[in-house]
Protein backbone atom coordinates (compact mmCIF):
# COMPACT_ATOMS: atom_id res chain seq x y z
CA UNK A 1 0.00 0.00 0.00
CA UNK A 2 1.31 3.46 -0.87
CA UNK A 3 1.75 5.71 2.15
CA UNK A 4 0.17 9.12 1.77
CA UNK A 5 2.63 12.00 1.88
CA UNK A 6 2.51 14.07 5.06
CA UNK A 7 2.78 17.81 4.99
CA UNK A 8 4.68 20.27 7.10
CA UNK A 9 4.01 23.95 7.68
CA UNK A 10 7.02 26.20 8.24
CA UNK A 11 6.56 29.58 9.89
CA UNK A 12 9.34 32.01 9.05
CA UNK A 13 10.13 35.60 9.95
CA UNK A 14 11.17 38.16 7.35
CA UNK A 15 13.79 40.72 8.35
CA UNK A 16 14.72 43.27 5.70
CA UNK A 17 17.27 46.05 5.49
CA UNK A 18 15.67 49.35 6.61
CA UNK A 19 12.31 47.51 6.98
CA UNK A 20 11.88 47.61 3.20
CA UNK A 21 8.66 45.91 2.05
CA UNK A 22 9.09 42.96 -0.31
CA UNK A 23 6.97 41.78 -3.20
CA UNK A 24 5.32 38.34 -2.95
CA UNK A 25 6.39 37.32 -6.47
CA UNK A 26 10.01 38.22 -5.83
CA UNK A 27 9.96 36.33 -2.55
CA UNK A 28 8.59 33.13 -4.10
CA UNK A 29 10.94 33.40 -7.05
CA UNK A 30 13.95 33.74 -4.74
CA UNK A 31 12.87 30.71 -2.65
CA UNK A 32 12.65 28.58 -5.83
CA UNK A 33 15.95 30.04 -7.03
CA UNK A 34 17.62 29.06 -3.77
CA UNK A 35 16.16 25.52 -3.94
CA UNK A 36 17.45 25.18 -7.51
CA UNK A 37 20.86 26.65 -6.73
CA UNK A 38 21.61 24.42 -3.77
CA UNK A 39 19.61 21.24 -4.43
CA UNK A 40 18.79 21.10 -8.15
CA UNK A 41 16.06 19.22 -9.97
CA UNK A 42 16.58 16.05 -7.90
CA UNK A 43 15.17 17.67 -4.76
CA UNK A 44 13.08 20.46 -6.31
CA UNK A 45 10.57 17.99 -7.73
CA UNK A 46 9.89 16.46 -4.30
CA UNK A 47 9.21 19.66 -2.41
CA UNK A 48 5.56 20.47 -3.12
CA UNK A 49 6.07 24.09 -2.12
CA UNK A 50 2.97 26.18 -1.36
CA UNK A 51 2.89 29.62 0.19
CA UNK A 52 0.01 29.33 2.68
CA UNK A 53 0.22 32.78 4.18
CA UNK A 54 2.33 35.87 3.77
CA UNK A 55 2.12 39.04 5.79
CA UNK A 56 4.68 41.51 4.53
CA UNK A 57 3.57 44.28 6.89
CA UNK A 58 4.18 42.27 10.07
CA UNK A 59 7.02 40.35 8.38
CA UNK A 60 6.19 36.67 8.45
CA UNK A 61 5.16 33.86 6.14
CA UNK A 62 3.92 30.28 6.30
CA UNK A 63 5.09 27.72 3.75
CA UNK A 64 3.65 24.26 3.19
CA UNK A 65 5.92 21.46 1.96
CA UNK A 66 6.35 17.70 2.04
CA UNK A 67 7.57 16.33 5.41
CA UNK A 68 10.52 14.67 3.65
CA UNK A 69 11.83 17.96 2.33
CA UNK A 70 11.39 20.09 5.46
CA UNK A 71 15.13 20.41 6.07
CA UNK A 72 15.73 21.32 2.43
CA UNK A 73 13.23 24.18 2.60
CA UNK A 74 14.73 25.45 5.88
CA UNK A 75 18.20 25.38 4.28
CA UNK A 76 16.97 27.15 1.15
CA UNK A 77 15.32 29.88 3.28
CA UNK A 78 18.47 30.21 5.39
CA UNK A 79 20.76 30.64 2.41
CA UNK A 80 18.77 33.48 0.85
CA UNK A 81 20.78 36.67 1.39
CA UNK A 82 19.23 39.15 -1.01
CA UNK A 83 15.91 39.66 -2.73
CA UNK A 84 15.81 42.16 -5.55
CA UNK A 85 18.98 43.85 -4.27
CA UNK A 86 17.72 44.18 -0.69
CA UNK A 87 19.52 42.39 2.11
CA UNK A 88 17.10 40.01 3.76
CA UNK A 89 16.89 37.23 6.35
CA UNK A 90 14.19 34.56 6.11
CA UNK A 91 14.50 32.99 9.52
CA UNK A 92 12.52 29.75 10.08
CA UNK A 93 10.90 29.82 13.52
CA UNK A 94 8.65 26.81 13.86
CA UNK A 95 7.51 23.79 11.92
CA UNK A 96 4.32 21.87 12.47
CA UNK A 97 2.10 19.23 10.90
CA UNK A 98 -1.04 21.34 11.22
CA UNK A 99 -1.76 24.90 10.18
CA UNK A 100 -3.73 25.58 13.39
CA UNK A 101 -0.75 25.10 15.72
CA UNK A 102 1.40 27.29 13.51
CA UNK A 103 -1.24 30.03 13.62
CA UNK A 104 -1.25 29.86 17.40
CA UNK A 105 2.48 30.59 17.29
CA UNK A 106 1.84 33.57 15.01
CA UNK A 107 -0.67 35.02 17.50
CA UNK B 1 19.64 24.99 27.41
CA UNK B 2 19.02 25.30 23.68
CA UNK B 3 21.21 25.87 20.64
CA UNK B 4 24.42 27.88 20.91
CA UNK B 5 25.85 30.42 18.53
CA UNK B 6 29.45 29.82 19.55
CA UNK B 7 31.10 32.80 17.92
CA UNK B 8 30.00 36.35 17.39
CA UNK B 9 32.95 38.69 16.82
CA UNK B 10 32.35 42.12 18.37
CA UNK B 11 34.10 45.42 18.70
CA UNK B 12 33.97 45.97 22.45
CA UNK B 13 34.93 49.64 22.11
CA UNK B 14 31.64 50.50 20.39
CA UNK B 15 28.73 49.87 22.76
CA UNK B 16 26.06 51.01 20.26
CA UNK B 17 27.27 48.40 17.78
CA UNK B 18 27.14 45.74 20.51
CA UNK B 19 23.57 46.78 21.40
CA UNK B 20 22.54 46.71 17.75
CA UNK B 21 23.97 43.25 17.14
CA UNK B 22 22.51 41.80 20.32
CA UNK B 23 19.06 43.21 19.48
CA UNK B 24 19.30 41.61 16.07
CA UNK B 25 20.21 38.26 17.63
CA UNK B 26 17.21 38.60 19.96
CA UNK B 27 14.95 39.22 16.96
CA UNK B 28 16.30 36.05 15.36
CA UNK B 29 15.46 34.14 18.55
CA UNK B 30 19.01 33.17 19.53
CA UNK B 31 19.08 32.07 23.19
CA UNK B 32 22.76 31.36 23.91
CA UNK B 33 25.54 33.45 22.52
CA UNK B 34 29.32 33.38 22.91
CA UNK B 35 30.79 36.81 22.20
CA UNK B 36 34.31 36.96 20.87
CA UNK B 37 36.91 39.53 21.63
CA UNK B 38 40.05 39.61 19.46
CA UNK B 39 42.97 39.34 21.88
CA UNK B 40 41.52 41.62 24.58
CA UNK B 41 40.04 40.81 27.97
CA UNK B 42 36.50 42.18 28.26
CA UNK B 43 36.23 44.38 31.39
CA UNK B 44 33.86 43.19 34.12
CA UNK B 45 31.80 46.42 34.13
CA UNK B 46 31.17 46.08 30.39
CA UNK B 47 30.06 42.48 30.91
CA UNK B 48 27.57 43.67 33.55
CA UNK B 49 26.33 46.41 31.23
CA UNK B 50 25.78 43.90 28.41
CA UNK B 51 23.97 41.51 30.76
CA UNK B 52 21.46 44.24 31.63
CA UNK B 53 20.91 45.06 27.94
CA UNK B 54 19.80 41.63 26.75
CA UNK B 55 17.77 38.56 27.62
CA UNK B 56 20.18 36.25 25.78
CA UNK B 57 22.51 34.06 27.86
CA UNK B 58 25.86 35.64 27.12
CA UNK B 59 29.25 33.97 27.43
CA UNK B 60 32.68 35.24 26.40
CA UNK B 61 35.69 33.96 24.55
CA UNK B 62 39.04 35.40 23.64
CA UNK B 63 40.48 34.54 20.25
CA UNK B 64 44.19 34.80 19.59
CA UNK B 65 45.52 34.86 16.03
CA UNK B 66 49.09 33.67 16.35
CA UNK B 67 51.77 32.97 13.76
CA UNK B 68 54.77 31.64 15.70
CA UNK B 69 55.53 29.28 18.57
CA UNK B 70 57.43 31.99 20.49
CA UNK B 71 54.38 34.22 20.35
CA UNK B 72 52.02 31.52 21.60
CA UNK B 73 54.15 30.82 24.70
CA UNK B 74 54.20 34.57 25.47
CA UNK B 75 50.47 35.05 24.84
CA UNK B 76 49.41 32.02 26.85
CA UNK B 77 51.30 33.35 29.88
CA UNK B 78 49.53 36.68 29.41
CA UNK B 79 46.07 35.08 29.25
CA UNK B 80 46.73 32.52 31.94
CA UNK B 81 44.31 33.96 34.48
CA UNK B 82 41.28 34.72 32.31
CA UNK B 83 37.85 33.41 33.22
CA UNK B 84 36.62 33.15 29.61
CA UNK B 85 37.00 30.58 26.86
CA UNK B 86 40.39 30.77 25.15
CA UNK B 87 40.70 29.93 21.47
CA UNK B 88 43.71 29.89 19.18
CA UNK B 89 43.68 30.42 15.44
CA UNK B 90 46.77 29.86 13.34
CA UNK B 91 47.84 28.73 9.91
CA UNK B 92 51.16 27.48 11.35
CA UNK B 93 50.93 23.74 12.05
CA UNK B 94 53.51 23.96 14.86
CA UNK B 95 51.35 26.52 16.66
CA UNK B 96 48.29 24.32 16.17
CA UNK B 97 50.11 21.32 17.67
CA UNK B 98 51.40 23.43 20.59
CA UNK B 99 47.91 24.75 21.28
CA UNK B 100 46.41 21.27 21.07
CA UNK B 101 48.90 20.02 23.70
CA UNK B 102 48.30 22.95 26.07
CA UNK B 103 45.53 22.45 28.61
CA UNK B 104 44.88 26.21 28.88
CA UNK B 105 43.54 26.30 25.32
CA UNK B 106 39.87 25.36 25.02
CA UNK B 107 39.30 25.70 21.28
CA UNK B 108 41.54 25.46 18.24
CA UNK B 109 39.74 27.40 15.58
CA UNK B 110 39.70 26.58 11.86
CA UNK B 111 37.30 29.26 10.76
CA UNK B 112 39.02 30.51 7.64
CA UNK B 113 39.25 28.26 4.55
CA UNK B 114 43.01 28.86 4.32
CA UNK B 115 43.47 27.79 7.95
CA UNK B 116 41.01 24.93 7.47
CA UNK B 117 43.18 23.42 4.76
CA UNK B 118 46.02 23.10 7.31
CA UNK B 119 44.01 20.80 9.62
CA UNK B 120 45.82 17.49 10.21
CA UNK B 121 44.84 14.24 11.96
CA UNK B 122 47.65 14.94 14.48
CA UNK B 123 45.88 18.05 15.81
CA UNK B 124 42.59 16.17 16.03
CA UNK B 125 44.23 13.36 17.99
CA UNK B 126 45.89 15.80 20.44
CA UNK B 127 42.64 17.71 21.03
CA UNK B 128 40.96 14.41 21.86
CA UNK B 129 43.66 13.62 24.41
CA UNK B 130 43.40 17.06 26.06
CA UNK B 131 39.59 17.30 25.95
CA UNK B 132 39.80 20.50 23.93
CA UNK B 133 37.72 21.23 20.84
CA UNK B 134 38.16 22.03 17.18
CA UNK B 135 36.00 24.75 15.71
CA UNK B 136 34.61 24.98 12.19
CA UNK B 137 32.93 28.10 11.01
CA UNK B 138 30.07 28.54 8.52
CA UNK B 139 30.93 32.12 7.56
CA UNK B 140 32.60 31.10 4.22
CA UNK B 141 29.35 29.55 2.94
CA UNK B 142 27.58 32.93 2.94
CA UNK B 143 29.69 33.97 -0.04
CA UNK B 144 27.68 35.55 -2.90
CA UNK B 145 29.96 34.28 -5.67
CA UNK B 146 28.66 30.83 -6.69
CA UNK B 147 32.08 29.42 -7.61
CA UNK B 148 33.72 30.50 -4.35
CA UNK B 149 30.71 29.36 -2.36
CA UNK B 150 30.83 25.85 -3.83
CA UNK B 151 34.60 25.68 -3.22
CA UNK B 152 34.06 26.69 0.39
CA UNK B 153 31.35 24.06 0.78
CA UNK B 154 33.72 21.44 -0.62
CA UNK B 155 36.54 22.39 1.79
CA UNK B 156 34.18 22.36 4.77
CA UNK B 157 32.71 19.03 3.64
CA UNK B 158 36.17 17.44 3.36
CA UNK B 159 37.45 18.53 6.74
CA UNK B 160 34.25 18.06 8.73
CA UNK B 161 34.08 14.50 7.39
CA UNK B 162 37.73 13.99 8.32
CA UNK B 163 36.87 15.16 11.86
CA UNK B 164 33.84 12.84 11.92
CA UNK B 165 35.90 9.90 10.73
CA UNK B 166 38.48 10.45 13.48
CA UNK B 167 35.71 11.00 16.06
CA UNK B 168 37.01 14.48 16.89
CA UNK B 169 35.54 16.79 19.50
CA UNK B 170 34.29 19.71 17.48
CA UNK B 171 31.85 22.59 17.40
CA UNK B 172 30.41 24.54 14.47
CA UNK B 173 29.92 28.25 14.80
CA UNK B 174 28.51 31.02 12.63
CA UNK B 175 31.26 33.62 12.96
CA UNK B 176 29.29 36.04 10.77
CA UNK B 177 30.47 39.63 10.60
CA UNK B 178 27.71 41.26 8.55
CA UNK B 179 24.48 41.62 10.52
CA UNK B 180 22.40 40.31 7.57
CA UNK B 181 24.46 37.12 7.48
CA UNK B 182 23.40 36.18 11.03
CA UNK B 183 21.32 33.02 11.21
CA UNK B 184 19.67 31.06 14.01
CA UNK B 185 21.73 27.95 14.94
CA UNK B 186 18.72 25.70 14.18
CA UNK B 187 18.71 27.00 10.61
CA UNK B 188 22.46 26.35 10.40
CA UNK B 189 21.81 22.77 11.55
CA UNK B 190 19.54 22.28 8.52
CA UNK B 191 22.22 23.65 6.20
CA UNK B 192 24.84 21.30 7.69
CA UNK B 193 22.45 18.35 7.48
CA UNK B 194 21.37 18.87 3.90
CA UNK B 195 24.51 20.22 2.27
CA UNK B 196 27.33 18.82 4.42
CA UNK B 197 25.58 15.50 5.11
CA UNK B 198 26.09 15.47 8.87
CA UNK B 199 23.47 13.43 10.75
CA UNK B 200 20.92 15.49 12.71
CA UNK B 201 21.69 13.71 15.98
CA UNK B 202 25.39 14.54 15.88
CA UNK B 203 24.54 18.11 14.85
CA UNK B 204 22.43 18.53 17.96
CA UNK B 205 25.41 17.34 19.99
CA UNK B 206 27.68 19.79 18.14
CA UNK B 207 25.37 22.78 18.60
CA UNK B 208 24.03 22.06 22.11
CA UNK B 209 26.17 19.67 24.15
CA UNK B 210 29.72 20.46 23.02
CA UNK B 211 29.54 24.23 23.77
CA UNK B 212 28.07 23.29 27.17
CA UNK B 213 31.03 20.98 27.84
CA UNK B 214 33.45 23.82 27.02
CA UNK B 215 31.61 26.22 29.33
CA UNK B 216 31.58 23.66 32.14
CA UNK B 217 35.32 23.10 31.66
CA UNK B 218 35.94 26.84 31.93
CA UNK B 219 33.69 27.10 35.00
CA UNK B 220 35.53 24.22 36.74
CA UNK B 221 38.86 25.87 35.95
CA UNK B 222 37.67 29.12 37.52
CA UNK B 223 36.48 27.32 40.66
CA UNK B 224 39.89 25.60 40.96
CA UNK B 225 41.64 28.98 40.66
CA UNK B 226 39.37 30.44 43.34
CA UNK B 227 40.06 27.51 45.68
CA UNK B 228 43.82 28.01 45.24
CA UNK B 229 43.51 31.62 46.37
CA UNK B 230 41.34 30.83 49.41
CA UNK B 231 42.94 30.60 52.87
CA UNK B 232 41.38 29.06 55.97
CA UNK B 233 40.64 31.71 58.58
CA UNK B 234 40.09 30.74 62.22
CA UNK B 235 38.37 33.22 64.55
CA UNK B 236 39.06 36.15 62.25
CA UNK B 237 42.80 35.55 62.42
CA UNK B 238 44.76 33.84 59.68
CA UNK B 239 45.41 30.25 60.63
CA UNK B 240 48.98 29.85 61.85
CA UNK B 241 49.30 33.54 62.77
CA UNK B 242 50.16 34.32 66.40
Amino acid sequence: MVKSEKQRYIYFKILTENNYSLDQNYLLRSIWKSVWRFFGMKEANKIGLWLSELNLEVGYGIIRCSHLTKEIIISALTLIKEINGIKVILSPKKTSGTISSIKQKVK
Amino acid sequence: MSYFESRLPLNFDDFNDIQNRLNFCERLGIKNLILESQGKIVPLNLKKKIKIETKINIFYRINLRIDSVDEITFQLKKFDKISDILSIESINKKVQLYAAKDSRVDIISFSDTKILKSLTPGVISLTKQNNSFIEFSLAPIMESNKVLQSKNFRILYRFIHLANKLKANYIISGNFVDIYDFRHPRALISVCHTLLEIPLLSLKKIFIENPKIILEKVRDRNIEKLEDKMKIVKGGIKYGQK
